[in-house]
């Protein structure tokens, strides 16, 4: 038997509002040893820590749920993996094989899509800001183009005449939909008919035409209501373009913004209970869209999303380098990851797994990164036992986001892994080096 | 013109209304058989010229008329008087003045009657009859023709079958083994159920009564030995369904209408009134009126001209769309396993036996991590969806949600809602999430509508679904049988079908594109390009149309009928009239069409033997299904994928926002839309 080990006393407050017969749960220590049936302590053996990890499994399980929660309710719908949410080509592509086309945001997404071996038909060209040169590359691929703003539309003009041909277009729509913040930054305002002047622009130009209307109406929706009155309106402007125009629009796209099960900070319930089901986001458009179509087809429905088909299938794995006792008591935990891997620390509260059972009390801890920078911090205050040096932690969810908007920062981007259906890891990107960040400089 | 002739077979139908039949020839036949005797014939017909033109007279309601049964009452009262007296201007008198009488009575017990769902056979002939015989002891002037009747018309025949012929013959007032013979031969050429049980209910009868009285041949002479035959055909054939069960429930009858029998003819004799059909109208009255209060099973609910149609519907029926009338959808989307089944191990027992619990797993769990936290378990927080069309009547949801290892055995239901089906059950679902109902009382759900989210309140040791039928509306109501309408279990769509404990079963969505497609209307016109080997042939239109009860078909050119029905969750063909043609093939390629889309599924269904095989296989098959039902269940197995509907029959095709089928293929012939 082993010695053991000392601890220094510590003074817990004791919650009996959680206290049943059988013990509190929240007393427990969640435990998260393997992922797919792989170990993770073999993970960073093998990859090093910090180290981000991808279950193929739970991502096709995501999408298939919010997939099958749409398409068994209605006909014609297509996803578009939104980029920016995690742009690895290995990810990008398990996406695409299950059917979906590409969503991008900028010339460096098109790209990637086009080196990914998507036509640019299917290509969904998003944004504020596209670059004249690459927006005419895109139109001459076939890209779907959905126009933000009226100089974009200029521009697409004076492609349509350079390019001798009539250039098919969406417009981003934005709109009041109850929701705070509303996002008026993108496209054209449906409320105050700017968006209908835009379409009307668009016909009197007479060198593009519109076949697509789009709307984002915002990010972590927890309000299903919301995609409601979002598809009521776009419903709404179809219809008065139809009618007004004698034309036909071809698709709605009703972008993305469906939360995933992550823990925001400031609220109270857990995910499970505030987070919209994707049954819930379905019925709420499909039911307006079969409701008020008018059309003689049922508008093909395109959908961007990111965070609701991947966040909760990334984990980011990371070592406890050490541990000390600070003035108030607090212990503090220095991890090998911090907020150059964890941007989105600032509005989750991360579910955060130890690698086995370890003996002690729970008390709260601080868990901060290896930044030499004082905000470096992912957890205030966590009630954990008492942890070793290399104790590994699994932090999830952080499958959106995190890794595209990870910083090389102080430290170099970690390696990810992908572990695929068969429980199989493989290495999808490498850590970086010197030469990786030396590379473009002088 | 047109009046007079509804008029005259409104005057023969009656005829065959008596041996439970109801065709006009074969009333016109039955009238000239009765010409045996020319009293009964001309006192009969009277009697039913007068009935009706009374019934004119009244301005009665056509379609009243066309039922029969009223007339038929006032045709045996005269046959009844015409049997005793020759036809004379005085009993002609008495006729029109009993007939007008029955046919009132006959209107009136049947109000009455139907209130308890029982028919009023010839109750009214009985009891009229009795007053017409008492009365005529005091008419002298009446000729009474019953010391001339009309054995002479009879031919030699061993008396066994002789006695059966003419027992056969007196539901006519001809007690002659020639009309037997013409009777029996009507009979066999509908129903050969008919002539089993005509057969078996004399003998069966006569061997009871002769064991009674200890002389078979006494037995075989008794007069009123008809009545056994008539019991045991309403008993197995025509208000019973013709199956095994009812053969010996119809033996029972039997035996009881010859004690009934003798018993009544001793009263009666002192009167020296006949007692014709009263022990038959007693036995099957309270027989029906029992059977039908205790909802028994192979009651027949939907009476076809004969018996063999009528056990051939119910089959089809039951084969196709389940025995249960309360069906439901699955409470959820994906796949769920089941956690509780009927009458299982924990809590679904006694009075609460009929229920279903389901919770959601992954790799064989239905949580992960140690399961300690309520957000480790894959059910909490999804949708439940309503699993039927209806109105919320009932619910609540501001319980707390217990930790794991707790369970609240005060508020056993937990947070709930009770939804009132349109079909007139209610539904309860139990466990419901704090605060997370999405409907209110008194809001009107379709089936799938969102309701709430799968928590853990109440009596509920982790997350899960609790779903069960009731037959009242109110908080722990005892439950009622029920199965789900469809699910989809390894790629096969199941109908009708209780999942077993611990299967995973995926719920069915439905699509509305589908179900739009489907939704006929009036007039409707589907026409079609006839291909044969790729040659043109013909064009082909099919038209929507109502029947007078409601029942919507399609109609082609020649007036083929193909009966079809739209339950929101399904489309589906149930009945057809009429020869070969493109309808009737299309029944077979397409019987129904599930309204799911995301996936392809297979599924059996069962056709009426009618459509698939000879007249001749399908008259056997009929018969042997009275003895054993899983001889008319013949499978077919269907395949649809959201666009196309294919069997070993041939396959037809779905378009997007076009109603109806696109195009029919089967063998080397292919119907293509053109509007």
């Amino acid at each position: 038997m082993s010695k053991i080990k000392y601890q220094k006393p510590t003074i817990n407050k004791i919650d009996f509002a959680m206290a049943s017969k059988y013990g509190s749960p929240m007393k427990t220590q969640k435990i998260r040893s393997e992922i797919d049936g792989v170990k993770v302590s073999d993970l960073t053996q093998k990859y090093g820590s910090p180290l981000f990890v991808f279950s193929q499994r739970k991502m096709e399980e995501l999408y298939h749920n919010l997939h099958s929660a749409f398409s068994s309710r209605y006909p014609d719908v297509t996803f578009g993996w939104s980029y920016k949410t995690n742009y690895l080509n290995e990810i990008c592509k398990v996406y695409h094989d299950l059917g979906s086309i590409a969503e991008v945001v900028s010339e460096f997404e098109y790209q990637k899509a086009r080196a990914l071996g998507i036509e640019g038909k299917d290509i969904i060209f998003n944004g504020p800001y596209k670059p004249y040169a690459d927006l005419k590359i895109a139109v001459r691929e076939g890209a779907k183009i959905h126009v933000d703003n009226l100089f974009e539309l200029d521009d697409l003009e004076k492609i349509a005449d350079e390019l001798n041909m009539k250039i098919p277009v969406a417009i981003r729509i934005n709109m009041d939909t109850g929701i705070y913040p509303q996002w008026s930054r993108f496209g054209f305002n449906y409320e105050s008919g700017e968006a209908y002047e835009a379409v009307k622009r668009i016909y009197d130009g007479g060198k593009v035409y519109l076949n697509g209307l789009h709307t984002h109406i915002g990010t972590f929706m927890l309000d299903s209501n919301a995609y409601k009155v979002a598809t009521i309106k776009i419903m709404q402007l179809k219809e008065q373009v139809e009618r007004d125009f004698k034309s036909q629009i071809d698709y709605i796209d009703l972008g993305g913004g469906f939360a995933s099960k992550a823990n925001l900070k400031g609220v109270y319930q857990s995910a499970d209970v505030i987070v919209p089901t994707p049954d819930d986001y379905a019925e709420a458009i499909t039911n307006v869209i079969y409701e008020m179509n008018k059309s003689e087809n049922l508008p093909k429905l395109f959908l961007e999303t990111g965070r609701g088909m991947i966040d909760e299938a990334g984990f980011l794995l990371t070592s406890v380098h050490g541990y000390k006792r600070f003035p108030d008591a607090k212990k503090g935990y220095i991890l090998d990851a911090g907020v150059n891997l964890l941007y989105t620390s600032t509005w989750f509260n991360y579910n955060i797994e130890l690698d086995k059972r370890y003996e002690g009390d729970n008390e709260a801890s601080i868990l901060n990164g290896p930044l030499c920078m004082n905000i470096d911090v992912i957890e205030e205050s966590i009630m954990l036992p008492p942890l070793n040096r290399g104790t590994i932690l699994s932090v999830s969810p952080v499958g959106a986001y995190n890794y595209t908007q990870a910083m090389q920062f102080i430290r170099y981007k970690p390696a990810v892994v992908l572990i695929d259906k068969d429980g199989q890891a493989k290495l999808i990107k490498d850590v970086d080096d010197l030469g990786t960040v030396n590379h473009k400089e002088a | 013109m047109q009046k007079y002739k509804s008029l005259f077979f409104s005057a023969v139908k009656p005829y065959s209304s008596i041996l439970f039949l109801n065709n006009k020839y074969a009333g016109l036949l039955l009238l000239s058989i009765t010409f045996l005797n020319p009293s009964v014939a001309i006192s009969g017909v009277f009697a039913v010229l007068f009935s009706v033109l009374f019934a004119d007279f009244l301005e009665f309601k056509e379609s009243y008329l066309a039922q029969g049964f009223y007339v038929y009452n006032s045709l045996l009262v005269g046959m009844g008087i015409g049997f005793i007296f020759s036809p004379s201007l005085t009993s002609l008198a008495l006729i029109a003045i009993s007939s007008a009488f029955t046919f009132m009575l006959s209107f009136m017990l049947n109000r009455l009657f139907s209130v308890y769902k029982i028919p009023i056979l010839s109750l009214p002939f009985s009891l009229v009859t009795m007053f017409v015989y008492l009365a005529s002891l005091k008419y002298s002037g009446l000729l009474s023709t019953l010391v001339n009747n009309t054995t002479h018309y009879d031919i030699a025949l061993p008396l066994v079958i002789s006695a059966f012929l003419k027992s056969f013959g007196t539901i006519f007032f001809l007690p002659t083994n020639v009309a037997g013979i013409l009777m029996i031969l009507l009979v066999l050429y509908f129903s050969r159920i008919m002539v089993v049980m005509a057969l078996v209910g004399f003998y069966f009868g006569v061997l009871i009564h002769s064991l009674l009285i200890g002389s078979f041949t006494q037995a075989l002479y008794d007069p009123y030995a008809f009545n056994y035959i008539l019991v045991a055909i309403a008993l197995c054939g025509i208000f019973l369904l013709p199956t095994l069960k009812n053969f010996f429930l119809a033996l029972v009858g039997v035996a009881i209408s010859v004690v009934l029998t003798d018993a009544i003819t001793i009263l009666f004799n002192y009167y020296s009134i006949p007692v014709f059909t009263l022990p038959f109208n007693i036995t099957v009255i309270v027989f029906i009126f029992i059977l039908s209060i205790i909802y028994y099973k192979e009651f027949n609910m939907e009476i076809k001209s004969t018996p063999e149609e009528s056990l051939s519907n119910y089959l089809s029926k039951i084969f196709r769309f389940g025995t249960l009338y309360t069906k439901i959808s699955l409470p959820f989307s994906g796949v769920w396993s089941v956690y509780q089944a009927f009458d299982d191990e924990w809590t679904h027992k006694g009075e609460y036996k009929y229920a279903y619990d389901f919770v959601k797993k992954s790799d064989g769990k239905s949580y992960k991590n140690d399961g300690l936290h309520l957000d480790d378990y894959y059910s909490f927080g999804e949708s439940i969806l309503s699993p039927v069309n209806g109105y919320v009547v009932d619910a609540r949801h501001d319980l707390v949600d217990n930790v794991i290892g707790e369970v609240d055995n005060i508020n056993n239901w937990g947070n709930y809602v009770i939804i009132k089906s349109d079909l007139g059950f209610f539904v309860e679902i139990s466990h419901l999430l704090q605060y997370s109902l999405s409907v209110s009382v008194g809001e009107y759900v379709k089936v799938n509508k969102v309701l709430a989210k799968c928590g853990n309140s109440g009596y509920s040791p982790e997350p899960h679904i609790h779903v069960q039928a009731q037959e009242i509306g109110a908080l722990g109501g005892f439950t009622r049988e029920f199965n789900f309408g469809e699910y989809i279990q390894n790629e096969k769509l199941i109908l009708n079908s209780l999942p077993k404990k611990d299967e995973l079963i995926t719920s069915v969505m439905n699509d509305r594109s589908i179900s739009s497609r489907f939704l006929f209307i009036l007039d409707d016109e589907f026409k079609y390009e006839v291909f044969v080997d790729g040659v043109k042939k013909e064009d082909v239109s099919f038209v929507v149309k109502m029947n007078e009860i409601g029942e919507f078909y399609l109609e082609d050119k020649s007036e083929n009928r193909l009966y079809f029905y739209n339950d929101l969750k399904q489309f589906y063909f149930y009945n057809y009239e009429g020869a070969e043609s493109y309808l009737k093939r299309l029944f077979i390629l397409a019987p129904r069409l599930p309204f799911v889309s995301s996936q392809e599924v297979e599924f059996k269904d069962y056709l009426p033997v009618y459509l698939v095989k000879s007249k001749l296989q399908s008259m056997l098959i009929v018969l042997m299904s009275t003895i054993k039902k899983d001889y008319y269940k013949v499978e077919h197995v269907y395949s649809f994928d959201g666009k196309t509907l294919s069997s070993k029959y041939g396959e037809v095709t779905l378009e997007a926002m076009k109603k109806g089928y696109v195009k029919i293929k089967y063998d080397n012939v292919e119907l293509r839309r053109v509007i």
